[in-house]
């Protein structure tokens, strides 16, 4: 009907006509599909009968979550509700859409409903109305929630049209940060039929919303606005049906295709809303040219040189290794955001390391990265089952780093960049190796764009990558890099990207080769350079390029990245703390002074570059371990017990406690330089607790932990039980904490002791329990911890670590 | 819909749980930092719906029918300050825990000016009745599970983006669903104790065994 059709006609809202139609329901208004059925039936009569093309069966909140308690069933309520509708449209020629709302939930990283879970209970509701239609996904706020709806969609009713709208506030963003822009690019990558906007605000208030939209997909626009504003006590909504249509008639040149009504609107609005289009022709919008990608919240048009930042990748990192092989998640969040500061635009994500899973660990850290840092991200890994967990659980457009020349490469890898909607990069190597020549390189580069747009993939979204060769082992290849990055560009009328660092191995001051060698790529055509933005002269030499070929007006991003500059002091500048430590201001200041080394003075005062300075000049004349007792210790004890009489804020003790991570990063440091004995005091295990996502006081825990030494594995939040207890066995484990913020979700903590408990592998040989727990969190007593089998009833983060000391005998 | 005026910072301070400490210049700083973050990032909304007495889905417990006792309507509420105050709040998590404790508390102090704002709406627009103070599933013997009916009751999820999770715990997390009774006679004054706090489950008063006075 799409192609058929200069516009197709949507129907207005079901709730309306029952709130107006006074009937009583229980629980749902999707339970009326199985107690009233002729009256709903009536409802989409009446919309078909005003000229309505396509009718929305009344599913909109038929999910199993929503239906608890209802006595109904999703099957019962959707196949009910399709009937209704396939009633009332077979006296016309009409079609029937299951309509599909969000779950009611939110979902990760916001709340707790997993991705999984959520395209488990949109695939129920596709399974149950195969007699639909079109499958219409509505009112979402969530991109995420939409992109799981989707892909069920896709996978349990293939071939069927999809449309999707999502709900936009007047500032152009979801409740949930979600831009107009970014759902447009991500859902058109999704394969769905026509996409846009329904509900919260009257048609002229969403003009700017689908405008936007508008830029960033060449799909026909659906527009389903409310009649304008509903009076919070007369629930009256303030757009008549004749301003309504004559609104959308003036909005329709944005592309507009697909059109009705939201919340407000009766069959009157349809009628005239179809009389108001008659004389109008559809108008397909203008896309903006060139590939853009997104996250969520922020889209980065590739127009000019981008940065991509490549310091999530464990080669040749010792510490990024550990931090995996531990699963140390806030290590590389901290990774992420210190390149996004340092001026990342992109951020490059490998996680591949052969001791551990690939894929769950990509999955796990593109979900954390995506809670806390808006850049779009790229996703590299060889592994097609990698790319293809990393692809479903990216929210956004992604681009997937890397399809190469090789036919298993092509063949396995394009096909999922085409499924998911991303972008991706072309690696210039085959089965034969990288080649030597720039023309070979061109060749297959040629072949990976002739076979990406053989299935669909267009051009404009396949960056070729002519490959960085060391300069030192030869020195021609850089010149072959140039030229065969040079003809892509000019020739195959390709983006580009390019890791840069690789050039200067082997060579002294590699940082003065790796900038000149970006200046050079760039000025060639490269659009994507993959370097390390945290080394300034790298980022900068990016920033003063788009300056000086106009590619950011007037100077903007420059200056405002640059403005408060000052040149550093010639001769031995001290060394700047790394990003995001510096001081918040809130250094403490318990009475310092007597009888105190400068290292202590330090961790009292929070002083982290003072405390880590002090620790490297101890370290001349002390050994590591003795530092750790007989400073650092002493020190976190005292800033403990002043917390405790009253004497220190908690960010006070927490800023300590960072300072003294600080220093006990150098003694680290030191350890690993002389191979001496490991300073680990025991290794325990956090978590909080399934259900729960409170998670702020077991962060207050493990900051705590982490500096009087203790290796902690945290879990994080929601933690499933079976999980805890696995984790116990694999890292034979003594301690465990446990937090729980909620009455409600206190039973998981009962249940995750009683699980460590009963694990046979988790006991001595006198059959008492190996695992010492501890328990804490606001609604924890004395009297349930102990009444749960708990060891340890922890007051707050400082008992916790009287709990381990206990523990670990130290 | 509406805007956050200054955040109190004792109030925070009293979130943070502790009023013993001498207060310090830095931090005050840090406070102040705090409380422009919060202010950036928070995005207020409130939705309410008055409802004739008697409303049985409501009444379930005896500490409802005790607090609502002479009234003849109530306003349902529901109030948020946003998913961006959660984000805010997980990456001040990872980039420095200090911080975050300060934000978590600035955070509680927005929400609660919110409900304050709301019970100054409410008294506007109902000049001839008098207020109960506000109570929230969860308070003495009422159910928390009835948070699932108090945001399908207002459509807070599809209105205000607010939503709760199989515990029953709001998110975004910021956030307040609670009933006040409307009375034509003053009702008696009812002391406001622990039970009936938004910040009973996290006060760091009551796990010391004190309380905090307000």
């Amino acid at each position: 009907m799409l192609e058929t059709r200069e516009f197709l006609f949507l129907d207005g809202a079901m709730g309306t006509l029952i709130q107006k139609s006074g009937v009583q329901y229980e629980h749902n208004p999707e339970t009326l599909n199985l107690t009233h059925p002729d009256l709903i039936t009536s409802f989409h009569r009446a919309y078909l009968e005003a000229g309505s093309d396509l009718v929305y069966a009344n599913t909109f909140g038929a999910n199993t979550y929503k239906l608890e308690g209802s006595g109904y069933t999703t099957e019962e309520v959707i196949k009910a509700a399709i009937r209704n509708a396939r009633e009332a449209a077979k006296d016309f020629d009409a079609l029937v859409a299951l309509d599909v709302g969000p779950t009611g939930q939110l979902l990760e990283p916001a709340g707790s409903l997993s991705f999984e879970e959520a395209y488990d209970l949109f695939a129920e509701e596709i399974d149950a109305a195969a007699d639909a239609d079109v499958i219409v996904i509505e009112t979402m706020t969530d991109l995420y929630e939409a992109k799981a709806a989707v892909l069920a969609a896709r996978e349990h009713a293939p071939g069927k049209p999809i449309l999707v709208t999502m709900t936009f506030e007047t500032t152009g963003r979801t409740f949930a940060g979600v831009s107009a822009e970014a759902a447009a690019l991500t859902l058109s990558g999704l394969g769905v039929s026509a996409l846009g906007v329904n509900c919260s605000l009257g048609p002229r208030d969403l003009e700017p919303v689908i405008e936007r939209m508008s830029h960033y997909t060449d799909l026909p626009l659906i527009f389903k606005p409310n009649a304008g504003l509903p009076d919070p006590n007369s629930s009256e909504y303030d757009i008549g049906p004749e301003e309504f249509a004559e609104s959308v008639r003036d909005i329709a040149k944005h592309g507009l295709k697909v059109v009705g009504g939201c919340c407000g609107t009766t069959p009157e609005y349809i009628a005239k809303l179809k009389e108001a289009l008659a004389d109008v022709t559809y108008t397909p919008q203008q896309k903006i040219e060139g590939p853009v990608i997104c996250s969520p919240s922020t889209i980065v048009h590739i127009n000019g040189p981008r940065i991509i930042g490549e310091r999530i990748n464990p080669t040749g990192k010792k510490l990024f290794k550990k931090a995996l092989q531990e699963n140390n998640i806030d290590y590389i969040l901290n990774q992420a955001l210190s390149q996004v500061e340092a001026g990342a635009e992109i951020l490059d994500v490998n996680v591949g390391l052969p001791e551990i899973d690939e894929r769950e660990m990509m999955v796990k850290v593109l979900k954390a990265i995506q809670g806390v840092c808006d850049a779009p991200l790229q996703i590299d890994s060889t592994k097609p089952d990698v790319l293809e967990a990393a692809l479903r659980a990216y929210n956004g457009r992604p681009i997937v780093n890397s399809v190469n020349g090789e036919e298993k490469s092509l063949s396995t890898v394009l096909p999922l960049v085409k499924k998911y909607g991303a972008t991706v990069v072309g690696l210039t190597l085959d089965e034969k190796g990288i080649p030597k020549t720039a023309d070979e390189r061109f060749q297959i580069a040629k072949r990976i764009v002739e076979r990406a747009e053989a299935i669909g993939i267009p051009r404009e979204d396949v960056f070729i990558d002519c490959l960085t060769l060391t300069v030192s082992a030869e020195q021609d290849a850089c010149q072959q890099t140039l030229e065969g990055l040079h003809r892509v560009k000019t020739e195959l009328g390709c983006k580009t990207a390019l890791g840069v660092s690789n050039i200067s191995f082997g060579l002294p001051y590699r940082e003065l080769v790796n900038r000149t060698f970006l200046t050079m790529a760039m000025e060639e055509g490269l659009d994507l350079p993959i370097i390390n933005p945290n080394v300034a002269s790298m980022t900068g030499a990016v920033r003063a390029y788009r300056v000086l070929k106009g590619i950011d007006k007037n100077s903007l991003e420059y200056i405002s990245a640059y403005q408060d500059y000052t040149p550093p002091e010639s001769g031995g500048a001290a060394p700047a703390a790394p990003a995001g430590s510096a001081h918040a201001g809130g250094s403490p200041a318990p009475e310092s002074g007597a009888g105190l080394s400068p290292l202590q003075n330090a961790i009292l005062k929070g002083l982290k570059t003072e405390g880590s300075n002090a620790t490297k000049e101890l370290l001349l004349t002390e050994d590591p371990l003795s530092i750790v007792n007989g400073e650092l210790i002493p020190a976190l004890d005292k800033v403990g017990a002043d917390f405790e009489a009253g004497k220190v804020f908690l960010p006070q003790l927490i800023q300590s406690a960072n300072a003294a991570q600080e220093c006990f990063l150098v003694i680290k440091e030191e350890i690993a330089r002389t191979g001496s004995a490991s300073v680990s005091k025991g290794k325990v295990i956090l978590a909080t607790v399934k259900g729960d996502i409170h998670d702020i006081g077991k962060n207050i825990v493990k900051v705590l932990l982490d500096n009087y030494g203790y290796t902690v594995i945290d879990l994080g939040r929601d933690v499933d039980p079976r999980l805890i207890v696995e984790t116990a066995m694999k890292e034979d484990i003594e301690a465990v904490g446990l937090s729980a913020l909620m009455t409600t979700t206190l039973g998981s903590m009962e249940e995750t002791i009683k699980l460590l408990r009963e694990e046979p592998s988790l006991r001595n040989e006198d059959g008492s329990s190996k695992v010492n727990v501890m328990v804490g969190g606001a609604v924890v007593t004395p009297d349930y911890a102990e009444k749960i089998g708990a060891d340890y009833y922890c007051r707050d983060a400082k008992a916790t670590v009287d709990a381990c000391k206990t523990v670990f005998k130290n | 819909m509406m805007t956050l005026g200054p955040l109190d910072h004792r109030e925070a301070v009293r979130y943070l749980g502790d009023s013993r400490v001498a207060m310090t210049e830095e931090m005050e700083a840090l406070l102040t930092e705090c409380e422009e973050e919060v202010l950036a990032a928070a995005d207020p909304k409130f939705l309410y719906k008055v409802k004739e007495l008697p409303c049985p889905e409501l009444m379930v417990g005896k500490d409802i029918a005790e607090h609502l006792d002479g009234c003849s309507k109530v306003v349902l509420l529901c109030a948020t300050v946003g998913a961006g105050i959660d984000r805010m709040l997980r990456i001040a998590q990872v980039k420095d825990m200090s911080r975050a404790v300060v934000l978590d508390s600035m955070s509680s102090v927005a929400i609660e000016q919110v409900c304050r704002k709301f019970d100054e709406f409410i008294a506007e627009e109902y000049p001839d009745l008098y207020q109960t103070f506000r109570f929230s599933p969860g308070y003495g013997d009422y159910p928390i599970d009835l948070q699932k009916w108090f945001l399908t009751e207002l459509d807070a999820p599809k209105k205000i983006g607010l939503t709760t999770n199989d515990s029953y715990l709001l998110i975004p997390t910021k956030s307040v669903t609670a009933v006040m009774g409307l009375s034509e006679t003053e009702p008696p004054k009812r002391k406001r104790g622990c039970a009936s706090c938004n910040l009973r489950e996290t006060c760091n008063f009551r796990k010391r065994g004190a309380h905090c006075g307000a």
